[in-house]
This record gives structure tokens, C-alpha cells and sequence, in this order.
């Protein structure tokens, strides 16, 4: 673990990742110190500063009903860092146990689970997160399942097929003749060595929730206002440019951050935990 | 090398192209409206409908340009008899198809939005009957008196029965579908403009009709391309980038702002309508009139005013001084301007009966118009100040439009920009108001007050102005004191356009014509090539 560490902070790229990760979460957690509006998340109006261009003490602008974009940031990351662990605290466990059972047993468990994966993998995942808005309100939890619900497959197909690789080696095959039960070999000896991809994803995909929840929150499915929300900030920006470029850049900036940030950590832990492996 | 020959010719093909596309570009003009743009003028009720129907349809009167008042246009003359009033027609208008205009065609339009009852048909719901008394006279008759008979007249498009009725479509009796099929697609008016194609989600393209009655000066446009649903952001680069002539009214005044200050100009229509916050009179906690006053006394109406003013001297609106516009018969003078007053708020909502916790009041606002967003966090703002609860909805113009048809599905708060289509009181109040007109999109108050009602009706049937004035006055009074509206501002339209666009109706007071829409009219307008 402390080489892991080591080397993530000893190559620039990576450390870029920690330093940009740790911003993002740092301004989430601290927010109701660091933001200098906090009041500004929520229903509130100032309409003697409204659509100002970054200047102090609005170093990102006012959106255009007075309030300080910089303090919205910080708080819609609440909200996207929020939204990234729950959706793969539940989606992670789903998958992985899936996967597990799928690849390890034989016959119609595997066949059935495999092929509901498919049926989910073959919907684009946007369009299935859309429709399952449109029949449910449009709220922060129904935000997160119907991401939840496009999620979990991918891990239900990495575990399988890292579950199909690992059941043939000799440890395994040992555990078996030693009459060891099908969950202490699913649990103690498969799951420990599929847990390197699996940690490598999620740091990948945590910032692919981000974007997705961004992309719902843009085409006005997601968290409602007057949540901040760094999707929706961008949307109602956006028919203000080129002149109220703020409104959109700074947000946009944000997204950016954070799923960069995300990528190059998830880069790094690849090629460790790939390389040990 | 053959290659390079083939890229040469290319080049030469594209310049000739682009040559002859710039010659035929000349007098073409282009604008926006939000989608859906309904070509059937039985149905016409919104601003794209509008501008549709007052350039491919004619009417029997126009307003008088710069003054209140109507001047004959289809009609040579008209004279009124107690209930029935008599229009004799010119003799020298041909519809786009060639036929002559006749009394016939008068009385067939009447019975078709009589019929269909769509759009502004309640317009003519007093009207019992019209005959043709000869080719070219023809004679209403009204069941009761009726004051701005002649005025609403404005919003009966003459159709061409002859076309109409070769192309009927199926339905009930022998009107079929009274053509709604064919017009829905197609022209047939007496227009300066035809119809060269119509998509209602898209685009309508057309095109100045030869044989119009009157002449059409050179300068007008040749082709008009009306788009529908383009993004703020696309106008804005559009008109920027000189691919677009004349912006819709519903761009937010930030972006009017930086389009003026690259030199665009901007032009405006208005005096006969206003904002309106409008409340759905029966969901709880609204359906008790003290927790309505409270929310109208609490709405911030400078913010309001504030908020929609583009440059130092045009502004989207000015404040309101009560249920009617300034200006308009019954209205308040326009120094007493509607203001924030949330101690007057409080004290309304103790004696409402409902507790403002429990309830979740649904704000809504219309996609298409990106400034009712902002409308909306002000209120969520001044009502959560009271002890609301206050969520926003983003709606699509064409989802609200349908879900007002029941009360049950329109939302708490409705945000809309009404204007009298004739510019009487009229017929802006009475299709918002009156019990019997609930359930459009202009009234998702859904009143129903008797006291109410009976001032609407006074309104109309008076037949004296002073009469009239009074019932108007009375009228605004109650509203106020029933607040089924939060009267937001009072409203002028404005839009930003090139400068190769001369719009005299919508740019001189002089030549004004005091109806929304009407300013739209194309072939008073000049395109440079």
C-alpha cells in the first residue's frame, strides 16, 4: 500500500491526479468555509450583482440571479462526489457478486445472469438513465439509481471474466479438493485477486459518474433547482454565450477537474496494480 | 493531375454557385419564433400563429397605424344597427388561388372557427349569425350586444371556401374536418404572403404573393424564412454573423444587451399586455384567496422590473399598476406601481387557512423562455420567505399548453405573457378570467367568480365607453382583491434586429399598430439586398 502510494505521488501525472482529487474533495468537504457565499446553494436571489464577470469578491462571476458561482461549485461537488460514492457503493457489490457467481458456477446461473447483463449493456447508457427519469421524478436519489442501474453490468462483466481465468489456476482447484465451501472460494481466494481491476475501475469510473450525472443534470433530468448542480449550471449558461461566458466556463472547468482528476489517478493505479498482477 | 483538374472544376462550380445563391439571397428576410408555428388561422392564438396568420390571411379591418381605432382593409366600409352590423367588401381581391373574394367567404370563415372552436373562436361566441346579402355585402348578427365587435374582427381571418372545400378532409357531417387537414399544411388567404412549405416544428417559408390587393413596395421581402425553437445562443451568433435578420421576443435581455452593442438594432412592440404569475385558484394552499394575496404581496416586483431592462432607455416592461395594463380602459394611473410588501404578506397569510408548510407549491416555467427561470428563483426566493416550499418545473411550451386542460395537471404557478388580441380589454381579460374561458393557456387560474364574471360581461355589452370604463375599473379592483394573478410587469416586446431590416410598425410610434403581432406584417417591412 505505501509503495502504491509512493509511486502515485512520484510520477507527475499521477500526482497531478492526487493534487487535483484532493482539491475537488477538500473544496466539497470544507465547503461551508471556504465558500464565501454558503448561503448562496439555496433559494436565495441578488439582484443588485446579478451577471457580474469574475471580479472580487465573485473571483468566478455571478450567475443571473445575483448568486457567486465559485460557492455553487463548491457545493455541487457535494453533490457529485455524493453521487459517485453511492452509485458505486451499490453498483460495485452488485457486480461483483454477479460476476462472482456467474463466472464461477456452471449451467443456467451463469446463462441467466450473463444474459441480463447483456440486455442492460445493449441499452447506450444514457438513454437507459433518461428514460428511467422521464417515468420517475426527476430527484437526486432517482439520479443516482437510474445511474446505479446502468452501472453495475460492468463490474458483473469484469468479475466474470477475471472469475473464469482465476477458477482453473491451482489454488483454486486446491481449495476445491480440500472440500472448501463454494463462498469461502468465491469470497477468501477468487475475490481477493479481482480486486486490483475492480479498485482500478472504480477511481476510473468515479469520474465517469460525475460526467453522466452531469450530462442528466444538462438535459435537466437531475438534481432540481436551486441545487446547485455543475450539469445543470452549464445548461442555463449556455444561452448566454459567447458574452456571460462565465456561467458556462467555470462549471464546465469544474466537470473538468474532477474527471481528470479521477482518470489520472485510475491511469496510475492501472499500471501498478496491473504490472503487480 | 486529372485530379486536380476535377478540384479546379470543383472550385469553378462553387463560385458560380455561390455567385447566383448571392444574387436570389437579396430580399430574403429571416426570423424566429418559438415552435409550434399553426398555420390553420381558425386555431391561430399564440405569437408565431399570429404572425402567420396577419401575413398569409387578410381580416375586414386593420388597426389604425400610430392611434387607437380601426381602418377598413377587406371591407370598403361598415355601418352597425343595433345588433347587426353590415360590411360591404371591396370588389378587387383576389385570393392566392385566384378566386374572387365574396360575402361567401366571410360567412364560411365565421362558421368554420365557430365550429372547430379553437384558438380566439370565443372571440365570435356571441355572434348568432352571418348572412351574405349579396356578393359583396355581408351581415352579423349578434345575440347581445357586443362592444368591440368590429375590433375582434381583427381575429377573423378571411379563408378562401372555394379551396377549402374541394380539399375537406374526413370527419363528422358534411363539413368532414372543415379543411383542417389542408390548412394545417396549406395557404388559403388573400395574404400579401403565400406559404412555399411549413413544417410547424421547423420552419414555414414564404413567399410575397403577386396579385395582392394592394402594392407591395419592391424593398419588401421576396421570401421570409420563419424558424422555430433556435437556442438564445444561436440567434445570438446568427444575427452576429449576419445569417439572421429579426430575433424572436423571448431571447433574454443579456443577450438583446450584447446584440445591440454589436450594432444590431432593436425593435419593440407593445402597450397591450403584461407579465403574468398566474395561479391555479383550485389546488390547495391556492384555492383560498388570503394565501394568493399573500404570494402577490410578496413577489419582488422591482427585482421584476429590474431584471428586464436591456439598455438604459428600452426596457422589456415597466411596472405594473394593477390587473390592467396601463394605458388600457379601466387601468390605474401609472404612478401606482404594484410594490414588495411583505408585511401586508403576513398579515394575509394568518388568515389563510392553510398552514404554508405543508405545502410544496410547483413553480413552473417555460423552456422557451429562458428568462422565467429567473422568475422562478425569485419567487422560490420571496416564497420560501413566507414559509413555503417552492420547487421549480421546467416546462415545454407545447407540454404546458396541453397539460392546462385540466386543472389537476396545471401546475401552482403558471408563467405567461398574455396580450390583448385586439387590443380591447376585452379580449384580454375576459379569456383569462371568465369562468367560461378556463382551461387555455391563458387562463390556468382556472377563476371561477361570479362578481367576476359579471363585470366581464358588463364590459362587453356596455355600450357606452364611459360605461365601459367603469366596468373595467370595477373589474381591476376585484382582481386585485382576489389575486388570482400575480401581475408581474407590464409588457413591451422587443426584439433585436440587422440592420439591413427596416420595420417601420415596429420602430416608429407614428406608424404603430397597437396589436400584438401586427407589426410582423411583412410587406410594410423593407429588406436591403
Amino acid at each position: 500500500m505505501k509503495r502504491i502510494i509512493a509511486i502515485l505521488l512520484l510520477n507527475p501525472m499521477s500526482l497531478l491526479g492526487v493534487v487535483l482529487v484532493s482539491a475537488v474533495i477538500c473544496g466539497a468537504v470544507f465547503a461551508d468555509w471556504i465558500a464565501p457565499f454558503p448561503e448562496h446553494r439555496g433559494a436565495v436571489v441578488d439582484f443588485s450583482n446579478f451577471n457580474q464577470p469574475p471580479n472580487w469578491p465573485y473571483i468566478m462571476g455571478t450567475d443571473l440571479v445575483g448568486r457567486d458561482i465559485f460557492s455553487r461549485i463548491l457545493y455541487a461537488y457535494r453533490i457529485s462526489l455524493l453521487l459517485g460514492v453511492v452509485v458505486l457503493v451499490i453498483a460495485v457489490p452488485i457486480g461483483v457478486i454477479s460476476g462472482l457467481a456467474a463466472g464461477y458456477l456452471k449451467g443456467w446461473p451463469s446463462f441467466v445472469i450473463m444474459r441480463i447483463t447483456d440486455v442492460f449493456l445493449s441499452i447506450p447508457p444514457l438513454v437507459l438513465a433518461m428514460s428511467m427519469m422521464g417515468l420517475l421524478e426527476p430527484t437526486l436519489i432517482n439520479g443516482m439509481l437510474a445511474v446505479t442501474a446502468m452501472w453495475w453490468p460492468w463490474y458483473t462483466r469484469l468479475v466474470y471474466n477475471v472469475t473464469r481465468a482465476e477458477k482453473q489456476e491451482g489454488y483454486v482447484l486446491a481449495a476445491e479438493t480440500l472440500g472448501a465451501s463454494t463462498p469461502h472460494i468465491l469470497f477468501r481466494e477468487i475475490l481477493p485477486n479481482c480486486l486490483p481491476p475492480i479498485l482500478t475501475k472504480m477511481t476510473l469510473d468515479f469520474g465517469f459518474v460525475i460526467l453522466i450525472a452531469s450530462s442528466l443534470s444538462f438535459l435537466g433530468l437531475g438534481v432540481q433547482p436551486p441545487t446547485p448542480d455543475l450539469g445543470s449550471m452549464v445548461a442555463d449558461g449556455a444561452k448566454y454565450l459567447p458574452d456571460s461566458w462565465w456561467l458556462t466556463v467555470f462549471p464546465g472547468l469544474a466537470i473538468l477537474v474532477a474527471v481528470f482528476g479521477f482518470n489520472l489517478i485510475g491511469d496510475a493505479l492501472r499500471d501498478i496494480l496491473g504490472a503487480e498482477s | 493531375m486529372q485530379r486536380h483538374k476535377k478540384l479546379v472544376l470543383g472550385g469553378v462550380a462553387a463560385a458560380v454557385m455561390a455567385v447566383t445563391h448571392a444574387v436570389s439571397a437579396g430580399g430574403v428576410l429571416r426570423l424566429d419564433e418559438v415552435a409550434v408555428g399553426e398555420l390553420d388561422p381558425g386555431k391561430a392564438s399564440d405569437y408565431a400563429d399570429s404572425i402567420l396568420m396577419f401575413n398569409v390571411y387578410d381580416t375586414l379591418v386593420l388597426p389604425e397605424q400610430g392611434g387607437p381605432g380601426l381602418v377598413p382593409h377587406l371591407a370598403k366600409s361598415w355601418e352597425a344597427d343595433g345588433n347587426s352590423y353590415t360590411f360591404t367588401l371591396r370588389d378587387d381581391v383576389q385570393f392566392q388561388s385566384g378566386n374572387p373574394l365574396t360575402a361567401d367567404d366571410v360567412v364560411f370563415s365565421l362558421e368554420r372557427m365557430q365550429n372547430l372552436g379553437q384558438g380566439l373562436s370565443y372571440l365570435f361566441a356571441g355572434v348568432e349569425s352571418a348572412e351574405a346579402v349579396d356578393g359583396s355585402t355581408v351581415r352579423f348578427n349578434l345575440s347581445t350586444p357586443y362592444a368591440p365587435f368590429v375590433a375582434s374582427l381583427l381575429r377573423l381571418p378571411i379563408v378562401d371556401k372555394a379551396l377549402v372545400m374541394a380539399n375537406l378532409g374526413e370527419g363528422e357531417g358534411e363539413m368532414g374536418d372543415w379543411g383542417q387537414a389542408f390548412l394545417s399544411q396549406n395557404a388559403a388567404g388573400t395574404g400579401a404572403y403565400t406559404v412555399s412549405s411549413h413544417n410547424p416544428q421547423e420552419e414555414t417559408v414564404m413567399a410575397k404573393h403577386d396579385g395582392y390587393f394592394l402594392d407591395i413596395a419592391d424593398a419588401a421581402p421576396d421570401t421570409v424564412r420563419l424558424r422555430y425553437g433556435l437556442e438564445p445562443a444561436t440567434v445570438r451568433t446568427l444575427i452576429a454573423q449576419g445569417e439572421h435578420d429579426i430575433s424572436s421576443q423571448w431571447l433574454p435581455p443579456e443577450v438583446l444587451k450584447a446584440l445591440a452593442g454589436d450594432g444590431a438594432q432593436l425593435l419593440t412592440e407593445g402597450g397591450t399586455g403584461a407579465f403574468y404569475v398566474k395561479m391555479n385558484t383550485t389546488k390547495p394552499p391556492l384555492d383560498d384567496a388570503n394565501c394568493r394575496l399573500a404570494l402577490s404581496h410578496a413577489f419582488d416586483y422591482d427585482a421584476a422590473v429590474k431584471m428586464i431592462a436591456v439598455t438604459d432607455d428600452i426596457s422589456q416592461g415597466s411596472a405594473a399598476s394593477g390587473a390592467v395594463p396601463v394605458g388600457m380602459l379601466g387601468a390605474n394611473s401609472a404612478d401606482n406601481i404594484l410594490k414588495q410588501d411583505m408585511d401586508a404578506a403576513k398579515a394575509a397569510l394568518e388568515q389563510c387557512q392553510y398552514n404554508p408548510a405543508d405545502h410544496e407549491l410547483e413553480l413552473s416555467w417555460i423552456a422557451e423562455v429562458p428568462i422565467e427561470e429567473r422568475f422562478a428563483l425569485l419567487m422560490q426566493a420571496n416564497f420560501t420567505a413566507l414559509g413555503f416550499n417552492a420547487s421549480i418545473k421546467k416546462l415545454p411550451w407545447a407540454l404546458f399548453a396541453e397539460q392546462v386542460s385540466k386543472p389537476e395537471n396545471t401546475p401552482h404557478i403558471s408563467q405567461l405573457f398574455v396580450n390583448a388580441v385586439t387590443g380591447d380589454p376585452d379580449t384580454l381579460l375576459y379569456g383569462m378570467y371568465h369562468s367560461g374561458s378556463a382551461g387555455t393557456w391563458q387562463s390556468p387560474e382556472y377563476l371561477n367568480d361570479g362578481e367576476v364574471d359579471s363585470l366581464l360581461d358588463q364590459g362587453r355589452t356596455a355600450a357606452d365607453p364611459a360605461a365601459r370604463a367603469s366596468a373595467y375599473s370595477a373589474l381591476n379592483e376585484r382582481l386585485m382583491a382576489i389575486a388570482p394573478t400575480i401581475y408581474g410587469y407590464d409588457r413591451q416586446s422587443v426584439f433585436a434586429a440587422s440592420t439591413r431590416v427596416k420595420a417601420p410598425a415596429l420602430s416608429d410610434p407614428a406608424q404603430a399598430f397597437g396589436l400584438d403581432g401586427m407589426g410582423f406584417s411583412f410587406r410594410l417591412m423593407e429588406v436591403a439586398e
